[in-house]
């Protein structure tokens, strides 16, 4: 039994309530982080999170800690049942996930989960040696997260991950490239590489000239696309948002929405991606399809946003952890599907004059009704002319609608690429998007800014 | 916990650490949130643990550890000495600290009525009954958030610090989303929006803040969005709200003005910054009505503390005076870099995240007059309130940032609302455009816990006061 699963058992035991369930992050994790190709800020994490939610009478309380002995899971027991007694009878409640069986999944490495510090510092040290000339800051990080949810029903699940990703952005004053890899096993990336790919990018974006903002035809690197299109499943592919009408797919389900090329699902299993057997209220995943060859067909549901959906909805497996539902469920495993470009030189042909991007930064959503988002390029914007990339261009400000870029796709590549998505922000859940490289004709700037450089 | 720091210490000197830190942390958080008339979420969370930070011939480790016991102090502190070792051997530089006298001594946030300790029923209704003020046909969606927390920290280092913090902070805010029949969608928040505001205090904020008192202008105004016309686009005089006048202090003077940022380390995520070090002193950042100041001794501020988390003192520092260029926001690692003490911005998030230099307390310092005063000498202009949207460059120079209400100025007097107001701007450029800021009585501090850096990420709870300000010849609107 894992030590996930061991301390959600246990919580449950301790648990004050009709029923209850658990879910539990164990994480032991190292970033070896680099600026200016030194060694910067390298932190190696252990945690515990135990999130215990009890029913009592119909109300509904949770509580987390870290304090894992008897006695720190019998004062969480506690919390959970004040919090309960202390609120009115929630209606919404959906239930516990009764005893349901879980895929088998794929996703931990024995070779990843054993990197010691060491090995995330040479990592990283391989990474910067591979850019001598430029400065190079970002980090090397791998980790194991074993999560579990176990509950009164008898539900007892559990999954151990591994994660290990490399973000490298080689830089001078006045030119910079960057470049990224993911995966959950160590052995397939290779440190040196990324870095390289990030310095031959920087080599590219001296002497930067602007632009007139304008809606330009543009190619998107998977980076960029792959933060773009979170954003939108985020606002728009959620069922909580999609109820409340908040989501651009309200009211919009069954139409054609965007071009035949853009087909989108969310799968928990899929290998190449960080597979997930189960949700964070232990219910099984299943893969959801979201857009259909440009039709609007589902968004992803937990158990609370199904009920309240009614009709039938049942919960597709993807719910946060209960003090976090007020989100609404996540797509955590989105994938796009590949088109028929061999590369993406031959996405910049089917351009022939627009813009290229790389990456982008700071994104926001102006109206995530309309899926208006918007944000800078940086680090690798160019000019297309004829068909060809060709010179560099300072950073942009986009704003931009998500489904017209996604209404005027004009190709994509046939090689998708897991991006990471996540920051690391409190507990380590790894996830990320299967992602071509696109090209468009609608991604509108709006202003331009600073050159590319520190 | 002052023991257990201290176990953490001589263990991470005697493996062969020259400089060791550590940090033991006990937090207990609650949130209750409302929604439409129910209880959306009512949680507790407890967390602890010790930082161990160390420099091993000048190279940083860092490690956490869940375990408030010996053998988690001694096991954290052991693992930060070999990651510093295991990058000191390939290390191009040698970290250097300003020089700081050993702190010594205890810090406790003023509290009348700790926040935690209200009984969680009366924080629920009073959630629900500012919700329903908030009610309308048009509003389909009604929120409303309180928070509460408590934190003991206690600090050690090598040098013989020995500090013992301990804060509360709670607070609060309301929501209102209005929906038309053809799908339109609008929203309105109070106090300010992305979760309300903080305070570093008792209970007594969260009455003071009047969220029921607010809930029926907070609905009204979502409702009135709905049919009003969209914010026209061109060159304009802008009056904007203390509330989103924080977020612009947040985002072009705050996050710039991060020597980590001015010298580059954080350009992988957060960015970098288009200030210099030698801008230090002579660099127009915007007109002569401009000056900011980081505090963290401000009464009530979540930046505000005795020491920050590498033992620095709390004190008041010029960041911008007369529209000058006068002061970063540093760490002792940054300020030898600098050459001059401007420490004391070290701040982790949690007991198993490294300090990285943040905000404290930045405020922009009033002038005078009210907001009327304001809108008065505007011929043609728009008030600005409560921030919708945001986005800043790698550099923070280029900004666009929305807001969700905005009354037309004409002649002097305010006009008509409108929606989905946006302006876009330089930093310096913006600055520079500055004309007035109201006076003292307007000057509102708003706290902020959502102020995202670093990688493994930390969210920063933060404070900014500002009173209202006016920008003459303003790009509003974007094109489409």
């Amino acid at each position: 039994m894992s030590r996930a699963l061991d301390l959600a058992e246990r919580a449950v035991k301790a648990a004050e309530g009709d029923e209850a369930d658990v879910s539990v992050h164990v994480e032991s994790s190292g970033f070896a982080r680099f600026a200016a190709s030194a060694v910067h800020q390298p932190t190696l994490i252990r945690d515990e999170a135990v999130t215990l939610r009890v029913v009592r009478d119909g109300r509904v309380g949770c509580a987390t800690t870290n304090r894992t002995d008897d006695e720190g899971l019998a004062e969480a027991a506690r919390h959970a049942a004040e919090a309960a007694d202390s609120s009115p009878v929630d209606p919404g409640f959906a239930g516990l996930q009764e005893l349901a069986e879980v895929p088998e999944a794929e996703g931990y490495d024995e070779a990843t989960a054993a990197l010691t510090p060491e090995d995330q510092a040479e990592a990283a040290a391989a990474a910067i040696a591979a850019a001598p000339d430029l400065g190079l800051y970002g980090y090397y990080t791998s980790g194991v997260t074993e999560l579990a949810v176990a509950s009164t029903t008898g539900q007892a699940v559990s999954q151990t991950m591994t994660d290990v990703s490399v973000l490298t952005l080689a830089a001078s004053d006045d030119s910079s490239g960057y470049a990224e890899a993911t995966s959950w096993r160590a052995s397939d990336l290779d440190p040196a590489a990324v870095a390289r790919e990030a310095a031959v990018k920087a080599a590219q974006t001296h002497g930067a000239t602007s632009v007139q903002p304008q809606t330009f035809r543009a190619v998107l690197e998977p980076y960029a696309i792959s933060e773009l299109l979170f954003y939108f499943a985020f606002t728009s592919l959620n069922a909580l948002a999609l109820l409340e009408g908040r989501s651009y797919l309200s009211g919009r389900l069954g139409e054609k929405l965007f071009d035949e090329s853009f087909t989108l699902w969310d799968d928990g299993l899929d290998a190449r991606s960080y597979p997930k057997a189960f949700d964070l209220e232990a219910v099984p995943k299943q893969r959801v399809l979201m857009i259909e060859k440009g039709i609007a067909r589902d968004v992803v549901w937990d158990r609370r946003t199904a009920k309240q959906a009614g009709e039938g909805r049942v919960s597709t497996g993807h719910a946060l952890a209960p003090p976090a539902q007020a989100f609404g469920p996540i797509p955590f495993n989105l994938a796009m599907s590949a088109g028929d470009a061999a590369s993406v030189d031959e996405l910049a042909e089917r351009v022939g004059d627009g813009i290229y991007v790389t990456r982008l930064h700071y994104l926001g959503v102006v109206d995530p009704r309309e899926g208006i988002i918007t944000g800078m390029t940086r680090d690798g914007t160019f000019r297309i002319e004829g068909g060809k990339v060709t010179t560099p261009v300072v950073n942009l400000r986009f704003t931009t609608s998500f489904p017209a870029l996604a209404a005027g796709l004009l190709g994509l590549t046939e090689e998708v690429t897991l991006v990471n998505r996540s920051d690391f922000y409190d507990e380590r859940y790894p996830f990320g998007t299967l992602v071509p490289a696109v090209a468009t004709d609608a991604f509108t700037i709006v202003g331009t800014g600073s050159g590319p450089g520190l | 916990m002052q023991e257990l720091a201290g176990h953490a210490i001589d263990a991470a000197v005697a493996a062969g650490a020259g400089y060791a830190d550590s940090r033991v942390v006990t937090r207990r958080a609650q949130l209750v949130a409302t929604k439409n008339g129910e209880v959306d979420s009512v949680s507790d969370s407890e967390t602890e643990g010790i930082g161990v930070r160390v420099l091993v011939d000048g190279a940083w480790g860092f490690a956490g550890d869940p375990r408030l016991t010996e053998e988690g102090a001694r096991d954290a502190a052991l693992r930060a000495v070999a990651f510093a070792r295991a990058s000191a051997s390939r290390a191009r530089v040698r970290v250097e600290l300003a020089p700081i006298a050993p702190a010594s001594g205890d810090y406790a946030a003023p509290v009348e009525r700790d926040p935690v300790d209200v009984p969680l029923e009366e924080k629920i209704a009073l959630c629900l009954r500012a919700e329903e003020g908030m009610r309308r046909p048009e509003v389909k969606i009604t929120e409303a958030t309180v928070r509460a927390m408590r934190e003991q920290r206690v600090f050690r280092s090598s040098e013989g610090a020995r500090v013992t913090q301990s804060f509360v902070e709670c607070g609060g805010g309301i929501d209102a989303l209005a929906v038309s029949d053809d799908g339109r969608v609008q929203n309105r928040s109070y106090p300010s929006a992305h979760g309300g505001s903080s305070g570093q205090t008792g209970w007594e904020f969260v009455e003071g803040l009047g969220l029921d008192r607010e809930a029926p202008r907070v609905g009204e105004e979502a409702a009135a969005l709905l049919t009003a016309d969209p914010c026209p686009s061109g060159t304009k005089t802008l009056v904007i709200d203390a509330e989103q006048m924080v977020l612009q202090v947040h985002e072009s003077v705050g996050h710039p003005t991060e020597l980590d940022r001015v010298y580059g380390t954080e350009a992988a995520y957060a960015g970098t910054s288009f200030l210099k070090p030698g801008d230090l002193g002579s660099l127009r950042y915007g007109s002569e009505h401009m000056s900011v100041t980081a505090d963290p001794t401000t009464p009530l501020g979540l930046g505000s503390f005795g020491w920050d988390d590498e033992g620095a003192p709390a004190r008041r520092q010029p960041v911008v005076e007369g529209g000058v260029l006068t002061g970063f926001l540093a760490s002792r690692e940054t300020s030898a870099l600098i050459g001059r003490d401007l420490g004391g911005s070290m701040r982790a998030d949690s007991w198993s995240r490294m300090p990285l230099v943040r905000m404290t307390n930045l405020h922009l310092e009033p002038g005078a007059g009210s907001v009327e005063d304001l809108i008065a000498d505007v011929d043609d202009g728009l008030y600005l309130c409560t921030n919708k949207s945001w986005s800043i460059d790698d550099k923070r120079l280029n900004f666009q940032f929305g807001t969700q209400v905005a009354w037309e100025i004409k002649k002097g007097k305010l006009g008509k609302l409108v929606r989905d107001p946006t302006y876009m701007g330089v930093t310096p450029e913006f600055w520079g455009r500055l004309d007035a800021v109201a006076g003292p009585e307007e000057w509102t501090m708003f706290g902020l816990t959502n102020c995202g850096k670093g990688q493994p990420g930390q969210h920063a709870h933060v404070s900014h006061g500002t009173s209202p300000a006016r920008f003459r010849d303003v790009q509003v609107g974007v094109r489409q």
